[in-house]
């Protein structure tokens, strides 16, 4: 009788003893510690939407262990669609400057958590790609390291300087903006609509007309996608500062221009204009199949839109105003737990700010460059200039870590007024909750 | 929740051991060398013992792996585990007299390590500020207090820059101010450079035949020293007359300019002094603060006692919507289980009858909805749920705002997150169900028939309770899962329809986790792992509280048995 039989059945006998101590609570628990906060993103930030589309990848990635930095002299972090444009430029700076450089793919949604995470521990790149709104946690974490663009400041645009501007201080290297524009089929809508009435008007009527399903493909509750009608009527999310900086103190989703932007929501859902079912696979299936004479999204959907004609231009005018939605920057950053920092700051101004490196992130990532001599080169592509022009009057989006208390209330408020509740009492009372949140 | 049962599953066909080797059993009439070798290091025989060199070896390899890795970050304590408990397995499995050991110590290992350690630091992390702006050591807060304040001031001129290094390692500068005159810049302040200073390019560039380039290679491995160099350009005679002393230093490998450094740190006081004010700022509760409350960025980690705990009980923010979410939440966790189990089973009952057909298809075919990742069918139920669009209210004809409604404290959204988590859920107690039907002696069935008992009788009074005693701390464990079933109710609703009229946003159907999670990472200022943490032990205490009431009473089942 051989004693490893005993030896075997110890393994069950663990199994068990875990099983009988272990109880279904703690599993979650630690889920809830460590891997819940890199969705915070994916389920509020709305610019993120281009990674959202596949949610296999998003289930994929929180299982993923948190990457760690690759063995080089200079580590780059960087998503899949910039990893490979960068990786030449890296390389051909390696070559000239002696030193081994590694450009390692990790998945936007996940860089900044990682960046904060992993930097501190050692573990952290040198330089990442992200997001400017990104900076209200990465600078009060105090991961990212002040960048001095010097003399190359004039060299970008004024919105994505802004954008990395946070407290008077330059954070990162821009190379590209974002923002939602109008998306106009143009057979079922062959005018540009100049006011928002007339926008809802072509819209009701093509749907009555039988031309289409819904009168505009306008992912709802979203504070981002409604952002423009809010500024377009005189109201705003926190308020500016002359240099554009944010002021966390001063919430203007219940001045009067936000809650005669409740007001026009409220008509809208009556209407029947706007539809609080209508999400963003609703609205990719309606304008892609031509059931929807509009859309209202950024550069990330129009992959999906090959088979219709179709035009981008800016928002039609609200009461009168010129509306400008939220903008997002792009832009390279350089951890203060850089083991590389000279390398890091030379490889980002004089490489990542070079005309030719924003140019070829470019035509990777559909978004257009930063740098005002690239970003001019690109205007003769309509898309481009569509979404640039619909962005002239845009906001860059809040970075204040603020902002993060925005999103769920403001949601709810347009969920409220989406379900028929008092616009105004709903705009309220988020601007209150914020308020409290903000104190607390 | 699901591993753990599929694991014990997996565990009980295991304890059926086979297998190659075990077939050694034949008396032999002297031990061979190997077989005397196994026995003194407590194994029968010479395949167990390779088979447990092997296992141990894996272990051993991989803590020394974990050694190697956690030695350089000099992470002790972790460290200190690490060796004891390789040793102490080693220990254990080569001796012959610690028999009872060997089954114990792999479990208990594992339970530490994976169960009271999660649940200790969860706790622990409560009484910590850990969370955006507080996740660095002190020691590196006050580093990037003090780095970041050296900056450019506007208008400084630039120096296109190039560093030099000596035959002795001493550095300097190679500078060239906009207007392209060139300058050496040493310790000793700035020198300007005619043409013939300067001889020959690129990597073979001489500067006062002394000096040559140094590449970013080198001065990358002397970072700290090139980063620090300083090329003081204010006038001694001011700086005698008390005047700061600016200095030209490197930004980037081909830039320099002068910066100003704005705060510095007093070891010895342990405070930080803003040069440009005097301010004094003191350390309290995580925050490099001043007298009059201004604060540096970066925080730092730091214990702050109860505050998190304190924050949840008495806040009325988190109050508020505290108590009608903790009612939906026992609700939703007891509603589940029950709904699923009724359900589940009544198809194992009525498969369970001899007189079914196609019972093997059917019984895959209802495990399906557990077999899928809950993931994928939370996003499927709620397309097939929305109320414009989806396919349930189109076939039907209907305009049903399922996950909307905010009648009625969202009845019909609750009433749809039960419905999708029954569908999700049922699979799993007709599996166990089934389990335990086949388990159970039909003779006693059959006495309780041959005394004249109605079917309903036979069940009500012999099938239940038998059963319960099997099924019964499943039950409860299935319980404490629904409890924290983040999936369903996060991607299903996001834990709405919005209640109005609360201090801060909340969901009808939001359970506390979800709840939590909302106020930890979508609320203030950034993620509050501090809170968090405090939310879970406070449920983890409620859980593990209901989970023993509930064992007890099981408990008392058996005795009746």
């Amino acid at each position: 009788m051989s004693n490893y039989r005993k030896w075997f059945a110890a393994l069950p006998a663990a199994a068990l003893i875990l099983t009988a101590c272990g109880g279904a609570d703690e599993p979650a628990e630690e889920a809830d510690a460590s891997e819940e906060p890199t969705e915070t993103e994916e389920a509020e930030e709305p610019e993120d939407d281009a990674e959202a589309e596949e949610p296999e990848g998003d289930a994929e990635e929180e299982e993923e262990a948190a990457p760690v930095r690759a063995d080089a002299d200079l580590v780059i972090w960087a998503d899949d669609t910039r990893a490979p444009v960068i990786t030449p430029f890296a390389e051909a700076f390696g070559e000239e400057q002696g030193i081994t450089v590694a450009v390692q793919e990790v998945p936007f949604d996940t860089i900044r958590d990682n960046v904060s995470i992993q930097g501190p521990a050692g573990q952290g790149p040198d330089v990442f790609i992200g997001a400017h709104d990104w900076l209200g946690q990465l600078v009060s974490d105090g991961v990212v390291a002040p960048l001095d663009l010097a003399g190359a400041s004039d060299a970008y645009l004024d919105v994505a300087l802004q954008a990395f501007a946070f407290d008077g201080t330059n954070y990162g290297l821009p190379y590209s903006i974002e923002n939602i524009g109008l998306v106009r089929n143009t057979e079922l809508a062959p005018e540009a609509p100049a006011t928002l009435d007339e926008m809802i008007e072509v819209g009701l009527a093509s749907v009555e007309a039988g031309d289409a399903d819904i009168p505009v493909g306008w992912q709802q509750n979203d504070p981002f996608h409604n952002y423009w009608v809010v500024t377009g009527a005189g109201g705003y999310v926190f308020g500016q500062q002359d240099d554009g900086s944010y002021v966390a103190d001063d919430i203007g989703i219940d001045s009067e221009g936000g809650l005669r932007a409740a007001e026009l929501f409220g008509e809208m859902y009556d209407q029947g204009f706007v539809n609080p079912d209508v999400t963003y696979d609703v609205m990719i299936d309606a304008f892609a199949s031509g059931r929807t004479p509009f859309a209202v999204t950024g550069p990330w959907a129009l992959a999906e839109f090959s088979d219709v004609d179709y035009v981008v231009e800016p928002f039609p005018s609200v009461d009168g105003n010129e509306p400008g939605p939220f903008v997002g920057v792009q832009g390279f950053m350089v951890s203060s737990f850089a083991e590389n920092e000279l390398a890091a700051r030379t490889f980002v101004l004089d490489f990542m700010g070079a005309e030719d490196a924003q140019l070829e992130l470019f035509e990777a990532g559909g978004r257009p460059p930063a740098l005002t001599s690239a970003y001019e080169q690109v205007q003769d592509d309509p898309v481009v200039a569509g979404f640039g022009a619909a962005g002239e009057d845009g906001r860059p989006m809040p970075a204040i870590s603020e902002m993060g208390s925005v999103w769920e209330a403001w949601t709810n408020a347009y969920t409220n007024i989406n379900s028929g509740n008092d616009p105004d009492a709903a705009f309220q009372e988020a601007a209150d909750q914020i308020r409290e949140l903000i104190g607390t | 929740m699901r591993t753990d049962h599929q694991g014990s599953g997996r565990g009980a066909s295991a304890s059926r051991p086979a297998g190659p080797g075990s077939g050694g059993t034949s008396p032999e009439p002297r031990p061979s060398y190997a077989d005397r070798l196994a026995d003194r290091l407590g194994s029968g025989s010479i395949g167990g013992l390779l088979g447990k060199l092997l296992f141990l070896g894996v272990v051993n390899a991989g803590a020394l792996y974990a050694v190697m890795t956690l030695l350089p970050m000099r992470a002790w304590a972790p460290l200190a585990v690490v060796v004891v408990a390789t040793l102490a397995l080693d220990v254990i499995y080569l001796s012959k007299r610690t028999l009872p050991m060997k089954f114990l110590i792999p479990g208990t290992i594992a339970l530490l390590v994976f169960q009271v350690y999660p649940v200790l630091y969860t706790g622990y992390i409560g009484f910590t500020n850990y969370g955006t702006g507080n996740v660095l050591t002190q020691e590196q807060a006050v580093g990037r207090i003090v780095a970041d304040s050296i900056t450019v001031p506007d208008g400084a001129t630039r120096y296109g820059s190039r560093p030099l290094v000596d035959d002795d390692g001493e550095l300097a500068l190679l500078l060239t101010d906009p207007e392209g005159q060139r300058f050496l810049g040493t310790v000793d302040g700035l020198t300007e450079l005619t043409d013939t200073d300067v001889v020959g390019e690129g990597a073979a560039t001489r500067v006062v035949d002394r000096f040559s380039p140094l590449t970013l290679g080198e001065a990358a491995d002397r970072e700290a020293e090139v980063l620090g160099f300083a090329v003081p350009v204010t006038d001694p005679d001011a700086l005698d007359e008390g005047e700061r002393g600016d200095a030209i230093s490197v930004q980037t490998f081909t830039s320099a300019a002068v910066a100003i450094q704005r705060f510095e740190y007093d070891p010895a006081t342990d405070t930080i002094l803003d040069l440009e004010t005097g301010t004094e700022f003191t350390p309290t509760e995580g925050t490099y603060t001043a007298v009059d409350g201004t604060t540096l960025s970066p925080g730092y980690r730091d214990v702050i006692g109860w505050t998190n705990y304190e924050r949840v009980l008495t806040s009325p923010a988190i109050r508020g919507p505290f108590l009608r979410v903790f009612l939906w939440t026992f609700a939703f966790a007891v509603l589940s289980v029950v709904s699923s189990f009724v359900m589940g089973l009544g198809f194992a009952l009525a498969l369970n009858d001899p007189r079914m057909r196609f019972r093997r298809v059917t019984r895959s075919l209802l495990i399906v909805p557990y077999a899928l990742p809950s993931f994928m069918t939370a996003l499927v139920w709620q397309g097939l749920l929305n109320t414009s669009f989806g396919p349930i209210n189109r076939l039907f004809n209907l305009s049903t705002p399922w996950l909307t409604s905010q009648a009625y404290a969202g009845a019909l959204p609750k009433f749809s997150v039960l419905l999708v988590n029954l569908w999700l859920g049922f699979g799993y107690m007709f599996l166990i169900t089934t389990g335990a039907l086949q388990a159970m002696p039909d003779d006693v069935k059959e006495a309780a028939r041959v005394d004249g008992a109605s079917g309903w009788q036979i069940l009500q009074r012999i099938t239940l309770p038998l059963l319960l005693v099997a099924v019964g701390p499943l039950l409860i464990a299935s319980f404490a899962f629904n409890f924290n079933n983040f999936n369903v109710v996060f991607l299903l609703t996001g834990g709405g329809p919005p209640i109005q009229g609360t201090l801060t946003p909340a969901g009808h159907t939001d359970i506390l986790i979800s709840y939590s999670y909302r106020l930890a990472f979508q609320g203030g200022r950034g993620q509050d792992f501090g809170l968090a943490a405090a939310v879970s032990s406070i449920i983890f205490v409620l859980v593990a509280i209901f989970s023993w009431i509930g064992f007890k009473r099981t408990g008392t089942l058996e005795e009746i048995n």
